[in-house]
């Protein structure tokens, strides 16, 4: 008999391929639709459509897919902890934690409950054992690795998982797809997060958060406009903020440098080169090493503190446990609280935590 | 491959398929046309409307037909924006097709009223009579549910129906070839029907509409259907419901024996296994071959797919779009839990299978059931 493997498939190109690559690998694939969002009564989800697109990929492979309801797990997990951060000011990354949660726990257990010994998911990352630790990989395509999303994974997640597009790049993904007659092999990539897909953000906070309008102050604390509700905002964000002439040096844009919680007030600054808006020292919680190896003080590693940014290169200090404070050579523009940084080693993705702000 | 989900659907009888080639093939006239080909395939519908009719016990004339039985249902219930009285009463294990239309309607005017059902998801007609008010203009109960086969006191509800001059439907979707149809007898306004429920074909459906009941056009331009349903006629497909019609009904009671017998030697075997398991609904007075058991500590989903693995169709709750299952809102309205209710399983019989079948249906339970729990 074939060694069973159960595939998230997504609707979209990467996992139609991921589970296209180990069906002729020889593995008996089983495909699993995850819904992790109950839709709201009238509203049109896009996931009905993606488990169509899923379901014409499965049987254009000959594969068995069925469909599982995580949307509780999700609820609980991933989105009350999304809200509360949001909440709070600051600004979380849910794919992160859908990642521990769900795809690498709920699913996974599901996976195991159908009698499988391994999952496998279309992410560009890698996964190699070396003296029978597990180590996290950065993807063949550096424009869409994806390893900064699968930080929080320990051992026996990544010991029970495959990535089959680790070696490969988009572009050799949807070639693959196209061959094979594929209906996802043109499909777009899903921006934005999960739940919310290409909807209006601010409208779908709106649902769930009240927000609470107030003033927007300048560094040099003159007001300058009025927001509409702190949780709308990021720090680093240029767009949107509404600020009109007059009270502007020059023409050179506003950025959101801070958010003050306590008066509701946002804080702007003019200009991408304020120094205002970089950090050369953050302080970094919750911090979860892959491999459990805390890496050397001394050791220059290289960091991002967003999906795609160039990696950073820093050294931290441990503080306590689970904390640290990271030192970048370069100061980083626009480090948000809540936040992931992510930690690198040459290719190794070590793990990493969440920003909080630095009071210097 | 071993196929236990026939309230979804039912694989299509032989003969019926053979008569629908050849129509395909050879009939493709329009029957609204005036010449021979087009008379011909006209011929065809009015046999298949006769074979209808008798099937049921109503004139030619009485039958229209439809896309499904969900378009039957839908043309009941959207007819009631022209009716002086817009009151509807219904019941809480309504399809989909019956209850979502009439959420859609409020907005357009027409009220509604749920009824209660007992744990066996029957209905009590003193229910119906004690919500009727001076502007309920329709009541619409099934004849027999879909999910745990419960069989609705159908004759008397029209009895109160016809007392306070009310229209009264049925979705009669699930019940042709099960149980015996009389609509003079029990002398009901409407009734909606679908052919691939009987082993006929997919998207045919006919709607009964006693001689003097009143219904205006749903799909509009042309006089097809007496004008209520206009484009040119599913030949092949109304000929097809027909002479599967005309089938089931021959065979009704035969079939009944068949499933009840099927049922019976289920529920024996499976008990014997696992005597922990609840059926869910009645024992009797509900439809033969149908039965909906709950599995304590056995995820449906993770049944199903194992049974999937192993080339078996059972089903549960009710799908959604994206293929996930939500606890079923019949079960619900019966008052089981929301965890039995997701371990809950409906297997319905058909008259293609046999006592071998079950043996392997109930072996298959089994081994899912012990590696479940072995997996978990």
């Amino acid at each position: 008999m074939n060694k069973k493997i159960v595939v998230g498939i997504s609707g979209g190109v990467d996992s139609s391929v991921a589970a296209l690559l180990l069906a002729e690998q020889g593995y008996d694939v089983e495909c699993i639709f995850m819904k992790n969002w109950e839709d709201e009564d009238g509203e049109v989800c896009t996931s009905a459509d993606d488990y169509n697109d899923a379901l014409q990929v499965c049987n254009i492979l000959g594969l068995p897919i069925h469909s599982v309801n995580f949307s509780k797990e999700y609820w609980d997990k991933v989105f009350t902890y999304f809200l509360s951060e949001y909440k709070a000011g600051r600004t979380p990354n849910p794919d992160v934690l859908c990642n521990r949660e769900i795809k690498f726990k709920a699913f996974l257990e599901y996976a195991m409950k159908l009698g499988s010994k391994h999952i496998a998911t279309g992410h560009y990352a890698k996964i190699d054992c070396i003296n029978s630790q597990y180590r996290l990989l950065k993807g063949k395509d550096k424009n869409k690795d994806q390893s900064y999303f699968l930080y929080l994974l320990s051992q026996e997640p990544l010991s029970k998982s495959k990535f089959p597009l680790g070696d490969l790049e988009k572009e050799d993904v949807r070639h693959i797809a196209k061959k094979a007659g594929l209906p996802t092999a043109n499909k777009k990539d899903s921006t934005g997060i999960c739940f919310v897909g290409e909807k209006n953000f601010k409208q779908f906070l709106e649902k769930y958060l009240p927000a609470n309008p107030g003033e927007i102050i300048s560094t040099d604390e003159r007001k300058v406009g009025t927001h509409s509700g702190l949780m709308y905002y990021t720090i680093g964000q240029r767009k949107g903020l509404g600020i009109g002439g007059g009270y502007s040096d020059n023409n050179d844009p506003w950025y959101v440098v801070e958010k003050d919680m306590k008066k509701n007030k946002l804080i702007v600054c003019q200009g991408k080169d304020n120094p205002s808006l970089y950090s050369s020292k953050i302080i970094v919680t919750q911090l979860h090493w892959i491999t459990n190896i805390i890496p050397n003080e001394k050791q220059e590693l290289a960091a991002k503190i967003r999906y795609r940014q160039k990696d950073q290169a820093c050294t931290i200090e441990l503080i306590k446990n689970k904390s640290a404070i990271v030192s970048f050579n370069k100061p980083i523009f626009a480090a948000a609280a809540g936040q992931s940084i992510v930690f690198y080693k040459n290719e190794e993705c070590l793990g990493g935590g969440i920003i909080e702000p630095y009071v210097n | 491959m071993l196929y236990f989900d026939h309230s979804a659907t039912t694989p299509i009888d032989q003969t019926v398929q053979s008569l629908m080639s050849d129509l395909n093939q050879n009939l493709y006239g329009n029957p609204s046309s005036v010449y021979a080909s087009g008379r011909k395939a006209k011929h065809a519908v009015e046999i298949a409307r006769k074979q209808f009719a008798d099937a049921i016990n109503c004139q030619p004339n009485e039958i229209i037909f439809t896309g499904g039985g969900s378009e039957a249902n839908n043309i009941v219930l959207w007819n009631m924006i022209h009716k002086k009285r817009k009151h509807v009463i219904t019941s809480s294990i309504e399809h989909p097709a019956i209850l979502l239309v009439l959420k859609e309607l409020e907005s357009l005017g027409v009220k509604h009223t749920i009824v209660p059902v007992d744990t066996n998801g029957y209905v009590n007609p003193d229910d119906i009579k004690e919500n009727i008010t001076s502007d309920t203009g329709l009541i619409t109960i099934m004849m027999a549910n879909n999910e745990v086969g419960t069989i609705e006191p159908i004759q008397e509800i029209a009895d109160i129906a016809n007392k306070h001059d009310i229209l009264f439907h049925s979705d009669a979707i699930q019940v042709l070839g099960k149980l015996p149809l009389d609509v003079k007898r029990i002398d009901i306004d409407m009734m909606s029907f679908s052919a691939h429920k009987f082993y006929g074909p997919k998207g045919v459906g006919a709607l009964f509409i006693k001689s003097g009941v009143i219904i205006k056009p749903m799909i509009i331009g042309g006089s097809q259907e007496k004008n209520i349903r206009a484009g040119t006629e599913n030949v092949s497909g109304i000929a097809g419901l027909g002479l599967a019609a005309e089938i089931a009904s021959n065979f009704e009671k035969e079939n009944f024996s068949h499933l009840l017998e099927l049922e019976n030697y289920f529920k024996e075997l499976i008990i014997d296994k696992h005597n922990d398991i609840t059926f869910n609904g009645f024992d009797n007075n509900k439809l033969p071959g149908l039965v909906n058991l709950t599995i304590p500590n056995i995820p449906s989903d993770l049944l199903l797919i194992n049974l999937d693995n192993d080339g078996i169709s059972i089903s549960n709750g009710s799908a959604c779009s994206s293929g996930t299952i939500s606890p079923s809102p019949v079960l619900k309205a019966m008052g089981l839990s929301d965890k039995s209710n997701l371990e809950s399983v409906r297997i319905s019989a058909g008259k293609y299978n046999t006592m071998d079948e079950v043996n392997k249906l109930v072996d298959s339970i089994h081994s899912s059931i012990v590696t479940i729990r072995k997996n978990t």
